[in-house]
């Protein structure tokens, strides 16, 4: 990426950081110095952004991070805006109750990707969260909108509880996948196991499907096979234990 | 002016301000989409008598579509911004809809007055409908008998223009149909214009109003029918035994009028007398396409 803020990890983290109120309210059009000052937590202790990155660049609605920052929790917690790339891999919570713009992970992300933060009644209510890894246990749980978008495995319990939303999973998609969830859609390009409380409805073509895939392709880089755009998918409605109006679609060659 | 031989009247073409929405209509193969599309646009001539003017702009490739499948570009246009939900709602409602394998997507996405027409029409769904939003814009998916109609929440609705024409006055009957045949080709398929009569053509052009039945909004436009030339006050030169016309609507005036261009040099053939248009005096419609300066902009002589 050439337009934008630069964050480049100052030195490899030594304990876990919460990153949750860095970009929670608007920070488009901060500068470097200005985005350096907000807030964070290192191993508990009050901080700030730049004591841990190098922040350049110019404020152009787009942020990238770089350096390992596995050990960096809740980044783009409560996200409204913008665009954030993280060059790897994330700690737990990335994009926690994120709200708007795009979030994009080149590696794997922690637990409880766009889910709700602990306290919180929802998830994700907007935007998206792409990873181009795989995902930890919990992604997108209590999500009400939104998409998350998962190109390697995910943990168990994806969109558990899921209130509304889209999660896509082209890998292989752990156990729970989907429990509980009132509404939303769970598209399983890989191996799924169908909990016991969804029952299978038809194998048909969803028109919408091709809409995200193709911006999936197009705006992410997913690779989007034509097998993926052209195929059927079994339609699993669900949870009925719950409301029962979500759904996961399971890819299918036939 | 004359182009090959053809004389151009020094007159021009009275159009009127319309609301008009564009109409993405996809599916499995490109017979189903035409299917659709000739369904939507079927019965909508002219608002004198169709409530609305309707026909395919142009085939859209799959690279062209938002869901990558075949599909076509409709223009839909009514008389006020009023109509035009109307008209939508009760024509993607009664025609894509039913249609198998299509959805329905707005073609106007960077027009702000936005109308709701997916909104109504997935009350279909008896509450079993969904929505996604994709890429910041609302679609509802209508669970049907077929698997699922997918259409967009809202479209675009923008100022356009209708009532574009002109007139080819020729020796024959024949003569006519063919420099028509050839106006409407050269103009099917422009991007922004339709022509929203059977082929493009009109037979049956008409007058405001009626000289005998006050309630008519229109009737046959007696000067310039043949068989009337001896009984009324006719327009017609010497020699000419047959006359049609060629309606054009559009987006703007600029694609209208090279539109107009378009079709104008392609009439222009043996057996053609004169190209000429239909107008009210220039009191009824803003928009005034003056036939000289046409084809003299396209570079006729």
């Amino acid at each position: 990426m050439t337009a934008g803020l630069l964050a480049r990890l100052r030195a490899p983290l030594a304990a876990r950081a919460d990153l949750g109120e860095a970009l929670a309210l608007g920070w488009v059009a901060l500068s470097p110095a200005e985005l350096a000052r907000r807030p964070i937590r290192l191993d508990g202790r009050a901080a700030a952004l730049g004591d841990l990155f190098d922040l350049s660049g110019e404020p152009r609605g787009r942020i990238r991070f770089e350096g390992d920052l596995r050990l960096a929790d809740r980044l783009a917690a409560g996200l409204g805006e913008g665009e954030v790339t993280v060059d790897g891999s994330v700690g737990d919570d990335v994009g926690s109750g994120m709200a708007g713009g795009t979030v994009v992970i080149r590696g794997d992300a922690g637990v409880r990707a766009g889910a709700a933060a602990p306290e919180a009644r929802r998830g994700m209510t907007g935007g998206e969260l792409v990873i181009h890894g795989n995902a930890g246990p919990a992604a997108g749980t209590r999500m009400r909108r939104g998409l998350i978008a998962i190109r390697g495995r995910a943990g168990a319990g994806a969109g558990a509880t899921m209130i509304a939303g889209t999660v896509v999973i082209m890998g292989a998609a752990g156990p729970e996948t989907g429990l509980w969830s009132k509404r939303g859609s769970i598209i399983a390009l890989g191996r799924i196991s169908i909990p016991a409380t969804y029952r299978y409805a038809c194998t048909y073509q969803p028109a919408y499907l091709r809409l995200v895939l193709t911006r999936l392709h197009t705006r992410h880089g997913l690779p989007i096979k034509p097998r993926h755009l052209s195929a059927f998918f079994r339609r699993y409605s669900g949870d009925l234990a719950d409301l029962g109006r979500g759904e996961i679609l399971e890819w299918t060659a036939k | 002016m004359n182009v090959r031989g053809v004389y151009i009247e020094d007159t021009f073409a009275e159009a009127f301000t319309m609301r008009v929405a564009r109409i993405v209509i996809t599916a499995r193969n490109p017979k189903w989409a035409r299917e659709a599309a000739l369904k939507l646009t079927g019965f909508a001539t002219s608002v004198i008598g169709c409530k609305c003017e309707a026909g395919i702009e142009r085939v859209l490739r799959s690279g062209e579509t938002p869901d990558g499948r075949p599909g076509l570009a409709i223009l839909l246009m009514a008389m006020g911004k009023d109509d035009l939900p109307k008209r939508l709602i009760e024509r993607i409602g009664q025609t894509v809809l039913t249609c198998p394998t299509t959805a329905c997507y707005d073609g106007l996405p960077d027009a702000p007055d936005r109308v709701g027409v997916g909104s109504a029409l997935r009350f279909f769904g008896d509450g079993f409908q969904s929505s996604k939003v994709i890429d910041g814009h609302r679609f509802w998916r209508v669970p049907v008998m077929e698997g699922e109609f997918l259409v967009q929440e809202k479209f675009g609705m923008v100022k356009g223009v209708g009532g574009g024409n002109f007139l080819i006055l020729a020796r024959s009957a024949d003569a006519a149909l063919e420099a028509a045949e050839a106006g409407a080709e050269a103009m099917s398929g422009l991007a922004g214009v339709i022509l929203p009569f059977p082929g493009g053509v009109v037979r049956s052009g008409s007058k405001v109003g009626s000289r005998r039945i006050k309630s008519m909004i229109a009737s046959t436009n007696d000067a310039y029918c043949p068989t009337l030339r001896a009984v009324t006050e006719t327009a017609l030169p010497e020699g000419v035994n047959s006359v049609l016309e060629i309606v054009v609507n559009g987006v703007d005036a600029p694609a209208i009028a090279g539109a107009m261009r378009a079709g104008i040099d392609a009439a222009c053939r043996d057996g053609v007398v004169a190209i000429t248009a239909g107008n009210y005096g220039g009191k009824l419609g803003p928009h005034h396409f003056h036939l000289r300066k046409i084809m003299s902009e396209g570079g006729g002589a």
